[in-house]
């Protein structure tokens, strides 16, 4: 079943130039300059029911503007999107009852109250079963460790558990699709793991469908399995990390602890990066020779007691990607 | 009804909130009551120099002034969400998206994000100075007029939310405060204190026919007080209040609506 369709998505908006110095702003009054902005140019993609799909993409990329239409609070300039068969912001109300959402460093609930008055406010807003809520309260308290602050002013809260506490909120009324946008940004390692876990458990026993933007590649990589690439609105790739590693992926890495000491376990295809004993770390590129091949010409020379492959940092991958423009179809 | 059970649940979180601190929340009031009355004892100075303004004793312009105040005072507590000072900075911040994002309608939210009890003070100030009114001025009661005076207090109510609502649509258009607003809001109901013929002709006409101010105070103070209108318009101008409250609300709904929509379609 699927959840979230685009069809040829556009948005566009007006920027009106300023001009400098008083006469400027007179003639401004008259006429100005419009620039014409695509920030999301023609997308196309459709997301199943429990996916957990990364959504990626530089700094002005469009992924906010695609979100704030999915999500019902910007109208497209052109194109359409369904989700759950409807249209956002055409029947926002229902639409909205159906789906939670996180933004990053924002804030969803009630400044003055302990983060459980904030829940029951929601249980009445979204009409939650007092069962169905009861039970939620109590998972979610136990997955994030939400117990210590619980009763404490959500003003009060530190950024780690104000984020914990806004994803258990944004999941209280079981909305089959959840929005993260930036959810791990300015949290510390502990807290990322935390939010990551919950949000896996989540999608595999609920079944919820999750829409990840994010920066934190770490956070994709141990989440994803879809991704999805966006630059200057437009999609640049669409499909499985582990064929973005392999396409664009860069060097990888083969660690392999001979028998003994070699002097020059030389090979062709791969370049030795260090060496440590018997332990010798070879760098090579892809689509050029492949590790099978690699390990067999080393295998054919000398001993090798163990190996294994490493591959490459996501981050370097994504980072090849726009720096060279691997992807990009405009040229 | 559940929007009624919804918005009372809402609300009573900001009644909370502001009750928790018992005396600083008694001053407030008392200051806001005292602010309020040095407007009427600036009103009543005038009055002890002179036996009558225009015609109207104190008691008449008492009552005047309750008349525009009251419904004034109950628009600034029941509905401080379309305040310009209150939603300005929800748009600006970003908040509106997050009203977006839940199931409850626009209007109920920001309805429900405050109701400023301090205000109290202006409301209760309102209601002594038109009981003094009541006092002072003989009124030939009748059944329509003891009917009438709820409705003519509703309309101001609805012209005064009504500004209010222009006032903050244009927040979907402009950063910039526009004072016109609260000249029209603030200044209205101050103008709408005393009795419309000392003001110039087409000033009056402006607030008659073009924001009928003078409709939902001032000619209905005509009817009750049994007082001609001074330029011989038509009494039927004293029964038009409800059609000029209703009037202005629904085109500033319209206006709303046509501003939320450009919202959602420009972004932030």
């Amino acid at each position: 079943m699927t959840s979230i369709v685009v069809e040829d998505l556009r948005k566009e908006f007006r920027v009106y130039a300023h001009r400098a110095g008083g006469l400027g702003a007179l003639r401004s009054l008259v006429s100005r300059d419009v620039r014409l902005v695509r920030a999301v140019d023609g997308l196309c993609f459709s997301i199943e029911a429990g996916e957990l799909v990364g959504y990626l993409g530089p700094n002005g990329a469009g992924k906010s503007t695609t979100i704030k239409m999915l999500t019902g609070i910007l109208v497209p300039t052109s194109g359409t999107v369904t989700v759950n068969g409807r249209v956002p912001w055409r029947e926002r109300l229902a639409h909205v009852a159906r789906i939670g959402a996180v933004f990053g460093q924002r804030n969803t609930l009630w400044w003055d109250l302990p983060v459980i008055e904030s829940f029951d406010l929601l249980r009445h807003i979204y009409h939650i079963p007092p069962e169905r809520y009861r039970e939620n309260v109590r998972q979610f308290t136990e997955l994030l460790g939400l117990e210590e602050f619980l009763r404490t002013p959500v003003r009060s809260l530190s950024l780690g558990q104000l984020m914990r506490s806004n994803l258990a909120a944004a999941l209280l009324h079981d909305p089959e699709i959840l929005f993260l946008d930036e959810p791990t940004i300015g949290l510390d390692v502990v807290a990322k793991e935390r939010i990551r876990n919950f949000v896996r458990q989540i999608n595999r026993e609920r079944g919820t469908t999750v829409v990840l933007t994010t920066h934190d590649l770490s956070d994709v990589g141990k989440l994803c399995e879809r991704v999805l690439m966006i630059d200057h609105g437009r999609l640049l790739f669409d499909g499985q990390l582990s064929e973005l590693q392999q396409r664009f992926g860069g060097e990888r890495e083969l660690v392999v602890d001979f028998a003994e000491e070699y002097e020059e376990p030389a090979v062709e295809g791969a370049r030795i990066v260090a060496r440590e004993g018997p332990r010798v770390t070879y760098r090579f590129g892809q689509g050029e020779v492949g590790a099978l091949e690699i390990i067999g010409r080393l295998s054919a020379r000398y001993r090798l007691l163990d190996l294994s492959v490493r591959e490459p940092e996501i981050e370097a991958t994504v980072r090849r990607i726009y720096e060279e423009r691997l992807l990009d179809r405009r040229a | 009804m559940g929007a009624l059970r919804l918005y009372w649940t809402l609300v009573s979180v900001r009644l909370h909130g502001q009750m928790q601190y018992r005396l600083p929340f008694l001053l407030d009031i008392t200051a806001t009551f005292l602010g309020s009355f040095v407007d009427f004892v600036a009103l009543a100075g005038v009055f002890s120099r002179f036996r009558s303004v225009g015609g109207w004793s104190l008691g008449e312009v008492a009552l005047l002034y309750g008349l525009a105040e009251i419904p004034f005072a109950l628009k600034e507590l029941s509905l401080c969400g379309y305040d310009y000072d209150f939603f300005a900075p929800l748009v600006r911040q970003g908040q509106l998206d997050q009203m977006l994002l839940r199931p409850l309608s626009l209007p109920m939210q920001l309805v429900a994000a405050e109701f400023p009890l301090r205000r109290l003070g202006r409301l209760s100030q309102a209601v002594l100075v038109f009981a003094l009114g009541l006092h002072l001025t003989p009124i030939a009661w009748s059944a329509a007029k003891l009917l009438y005076l709820p409705i003519v207090g509703l309309s101001a109510l609805a012209f005064f939310a009504a500004i209010d609502i222009t006032g903050s649509t244009a927040c979907f258009w402009t950063v910039e405060r526009l004072e016109v607003f609260s000249l029209f809001s603030y200044g209205g109901a101050a103008m709408l204190s005393f009795p419309m013929h000392i003001y110039h002709v087409w000033l009056r006409r402006f607030f008659t026919f073009v924001v009928p101010a003078a409709l939902v105070v001032y000619y209905p103070a005509l009817f009750l007080l049994d007082k001609p209108d001074p330029f011989g318009l038509p009494r039927l101008l004293s029964f038009l209040a409800p059609l000029a409250g209703l009037g202005t609300l629904a085109a500033a709904c319209a206006f709303w609506r046509f501003g939320v929509r450009h919202y959602q379609s420009t972004g932030t």
